[in-house]
C-alpha cells in the first residue's frame, strides 16, 4: 500500500522530466560543440601572416596628395581606415556629421580606382544600424575595415548605447559586393558590462588562415587595449587583452615574426611616450615591453610591416611649440625597436590637427589617409622602391 | 567562442526584457501585496506585446541601447517572482541570501576585472572551448541533482534554464557569463544582501536570537523529502 502523503502529483513528474531533458540537451550540445571545434583546431593552427618579398630597405617618394571628397553639409570628419579591393583598388571609410558625437554623425565610403577617388556614400547611421539591431544606437564613431580572403569587406563601428565613448560597443557589418551594400552581423560581445566601453580604431592583423585580428579597446577609467580573433568567416574566435598597462589604449599590430607581434599603442599616462607590448606565443600573452623613445600626448597611431620586411608608423611628434597632433610624422625601422624619420606628413603651427592616421600598402604604393583639422580626410600615396633604385 | 546570430538575440531580448518589465511593473505597483492572477497574466501579455512594437515604439528599443540583453538567470529569478505571485506566496524568495552572496561575490571579481583594476581575464574564460562548456554541465548536472532532491528547486530551475540557454543556443552573447550575470542582477543580489543585513541588525537590536539568516521559512511545496512525515506509517503498513 503506498502512502498518500509521498505520491507526487503528475505535473510534478512532468517538471522533474522537463528538467533531465534540459541537462540531457545541454551535456548534447555542448559535446557536439566540442567535437566541431576540435576538429576545426586540429585543422588549423593560426599565426600573423607574414608576405615578403624584396627584401631590403626601402625608400619612399611622394606621389600625390589630395582630399578625399566630403559629403555636403557634413563639416566635420574624422578617423579613416582603408580596406584594399582587388586591381589595385582600396576603399577609404571614415565618419562625417555636423560635430564628433552628434545625433547626425554616419559613417562614409569612397573607393579608389584609377588614381580618384568616388564620391562619398553613406554606410551606416544610427538609424540603419538601430533597425537592424532591434535596438537603439545613441551615436556612431570610429570605423575599422577588413577585407577577407573571400572579397568581403568586414566593417567594424563604434556604436554607444546610453552614454559618451565609455558605453560604446562594436558593431560588425559585412558586405559582400565590395562595399555597396553591408548588412549587420552582430554586436560583438567584449565587456560583462552591459557590453559596453569597447571601441575599434586601428588596422586589423591577417593571420596565415585568413583570419585576423581585430585590435579593441576598453576605456572606462582604466583604458586597456584587447584583441579580438577572427576565423577566415569571418566568426570570432577569441577575446584577450594585451598586457597588463592601464593606461594604453588604440593598439596597432604588427607581425615581427610568425610567432612573435608586437603592439604599439597611444599613451595615456603622465609618461606621454608610444607604448609597446609584445606576444611570442601567438596573442594568447603579451607582456608590456618599455615604452618607445617617441612622443605620444595621448593620439593614435598606425603601423604596418611592409612586403620588404620593414615596419613603417604613422604618429604625431612633438618638438618646439607644437602641439599634441600638429605633427604627424612617418617613422621606419627594422625591429620595431628604433626608428627614424621619413618626413613629417603634415605639420602646422599649434593647435592644428593631423590625427588619426591610417595606411595599407597596396601593390607597390603606400597608401597613407589621416584627420585633416577634423574637417576632412587627407590622402597621401607613396611609391614604395627598394633603396638604390630610382 | 561560438556566438548566437543576431535574429535569436532579438527575439530573446524581447521576451526578457517583457518578463523583466512585468516583475518589476508588479512590483512597483503592488510591492509585496498579492495580485489576482487575471491582473498577473494582463501585465505579463501587456509587457510582451509592448516589447513586440518595431523599432523605437518598442521599450526594447531603449533597454537594448541602455542594457542590451538581460542575463538569462535575470530573467530566471523573475520568472520565480512571478511564479511566486502567481502561486499567491506572500513574501518573495527569488534572490535567497545565499544566492545573493554568490552572484555578489562573482560579479565583484568579474566586474573589477572587466574595468582593469584586475588582469584575470575571469570574462574572456566565459567564450573558452574547454572551460565554459564544462563548467555549463557542472552547473546542469547540479541543478538537476538539487531539483531531485528538492534543494532550492526553483532557483536550480532558473540556474538549469539559462545554462540551457546558453548551450544549446549560446543566448544571450555566446559568453556564459552573460547567461548567468549581469549589472541589473548584481544590484538585485546586493539589494537583498543589504536588506537581510538590515533585518539580522534589526533582531539583534530587537534582543532576539536570529534562528537563522534571516530566509523566510519555506512554503510547503518546497519542503525537503526528509522533513515529511511517511516513516512511521510505512512502518505501521509493514509490521502488518
Amino acid at each position: 500500500m503506498e502512502n498518500p502523503a509521498i505520491t507526487r502529483p503528475p505535473r510534478h513528474h512532468a517538471i522533474l522530466f522537463g528538467c533531465l531533458l534540459l541537462a540531457v540537451l545541454v551535456i548534447a550540445a555542448e559535446a557536439l560543440r566540442w567535437r566541431a571545434a576540435h576538429r576545426a583546431t586540429a585543422a588549423a593552427g593560426a599565426v600573423p601572416s607574414l608576405t615578403t618579398s624584396n627584401p631590403g630597405r626601402v625608400t619612399l617618394t611622394e606621389l600625390s596628395r589630395a582630399h578625399i571628397p566630403a559629403p555636403l553639409g557634413m563639416p566635420s570628419a574624422h578617423a579613416s581606415t582603408l580596406a584594399p579591393l582587388p586591381g589595385n583598388r582600396m576603399l577609404a571609410f571614415w565618419w562625417a556629421g555636423s560635430r564628433e558625437s552628434g545625433p547626425d554623425v554616419k559613417v562614409f565610403a569612397s573607393t579608389w580606382a584609377n588614381g580618384a577617388w568616388s564620391a562619398p556614400s553613406m554606410v551606416v547611421s544610427r538609424d540603419t544600424l538601430g533597425a537592424e539591431l532591434g535596438f537603439g544606437v545613441r551615436r556612431i564613431g570610429n570605423p575599422v575595415a577588413w577585407t577577407d580572403r573571400a572579397g568581403r569587406i568586414h566593417l567594424y563601428v563604434v556604436a554607444t548605447g546610453l552614454g559618451g565613448w565609455a558605453a560604446a560597443r562594436i558593431a560588425h557589418l559585412v558586405s559582400q559586393d565590395q562595399g555597396r551594400h553591408f548588412h549587420v552581423r552582430r554586436i560583438l560581445p567584449t565587456s560583462p558590462l552591459f557590453n559596453t566601453s569597447a571601441l575599434v580604431r586601428t588596422a586589423p592583423l591577417p593571420l596565415s588562415d585568413g583570419g585576423w585580428w581585430l585590435p579593441v579597446y576598453f576605456e572606462i577609467g582604466n583604458k586597456y587595449p584587447m584583441l579580438m580573433a577572427f576565423d577566415a568567416d569571418g566568426n570570432p574566435t577569441m577575446l584577450t587583452r594585451i598586457g597588463n598597462s592601464t593606461s594604453s589604449l588604440q593598439p596597432a599590430l604588427v607581425a615581427v615574426s610568425k610567432h612573435e607581434v608586437r603592439a604599439v599603442m597611444r599613451d595615456d599616462s603622465d609618461q606621454q611616450l608610444v607604448q609597446h607590448a609584445a606576444s611570442r606565443d601567438g596573442g594568447a600573452t603579451w607582456q608590456d615591453l618599455p615604452a618607445l623613445d617617441l612622443p605620444n600626448y595621448s593620439t593614435s597611431v598606425a603601423a604596418i610591416r611592409l612586403t620588404s620586411g620593414q615596419f613603417l608608423m604613422l604618429h604625431n611628434h612633438v618638438e618646439g611649440g607644437a602641439s599634441a597632433r600638429s605633427i604627424l610624422r612617418l617613422s621606419i625601422s627594422d625591429d620595431m625597436r628604433t626608428w627614424r624619420t621619413i618626413a613629417d606628413i603634415a605639420r602646422g603651427p599649434a593647435g592644428d590637427e593631423f590625427s588619426y592616421p591610417s595606411m595599407a600598402q597596396v601593390g607597390n604604393e603606400l597608401h597613407i589617409t589621416y584627420t585633416w583639422q577634423r574637417q576632412a580626410i587627407a590622402h597621401h600615396r607613396y611609391r614604395i622602391q627598394p633603396e638604390g633604385t630610382s | 567562442m561560438i556566438l548566437p546570430d543576431l535574429a535569436s538575440q532579438i527575439v530573446y531580448g524581447r521576451v526578457g526584457w517583457a518578463i523583466v518589465a512585468a516583475t518589476v511593473a508588479c512590483a512597483v505597483w503592488r510591492g509585496a501585496a498579492p495580485m489576482r492572477r487575471a491582473t498577473l497574466a494582463a501585465i505579463l501579455a501587456g509587457a510582451l506585446a509592448l516589447m513586440a512594437l518595431p523599432g523605437n515604439l518598442s521599450p526594447a528599443w531603449y533597454l537594448g541601447l541602455a542594457f542590451q540583453y538581460p542575463s538569462g538567470l535575470l530573467v530566471g529569478c523573475c520568472v520565480l517572482r512571478l511564479t511566486e505571485r502567481w502561486n499567491g506566496l506572500p513574501r518573495s524568495r527569488a534572490m535567497p541570501q545565499a544566492l545573493a552572496g554568490l552572484l555578489a561575490g562573482a560579479g565583484l571579481l568579474l566586474y573589477l576585472d572587466a574595468l582593469g583594476v584586475l588582469t584575470s581575464g575571469y570574462y574572456y574564460a566565459g567564450f573558452g572551448g574547454v572551460v565554459a562548456p564544462l563548467a555549463a554541465i557542472v552547473l546542469a548536472v547540479t541543478c538537476v541533482l538539487a531539483i531531485l532532491l528538492t534543494h532550492s528547486r526553483g532557483h536550480a530551475a532558473a540556474v538549469l534554464g539559462a545554462v540551457a540557454l546558453f548551450s544549446v543556443l549560446r543566448l544571450p552573447t555566446g559568453n556564459l557569463w552573460d547567461a548567468l550575470l549581469d549589472p541589473l542582477l548584481f544590484g538585485w543580489a546586493l539589494v537583498a544582501l543589504l536588506a537581510g543585513a538590515r533585518r539580522r541588525a534589526a533582531r539583534r537590536t530587537a534582543g532576539r536570537v536570529p534562528a537563522h539568516d534571516g530566509e523566510p521559512v519555506p512554503g510547503a511545496a518546497l519542503q525537503p523529502l526528509a522533513a515529511e512525515h511517511f516513516t512511521s506509517l510505512k512502518e505501521q503498513v509493514g509490521g502488518q
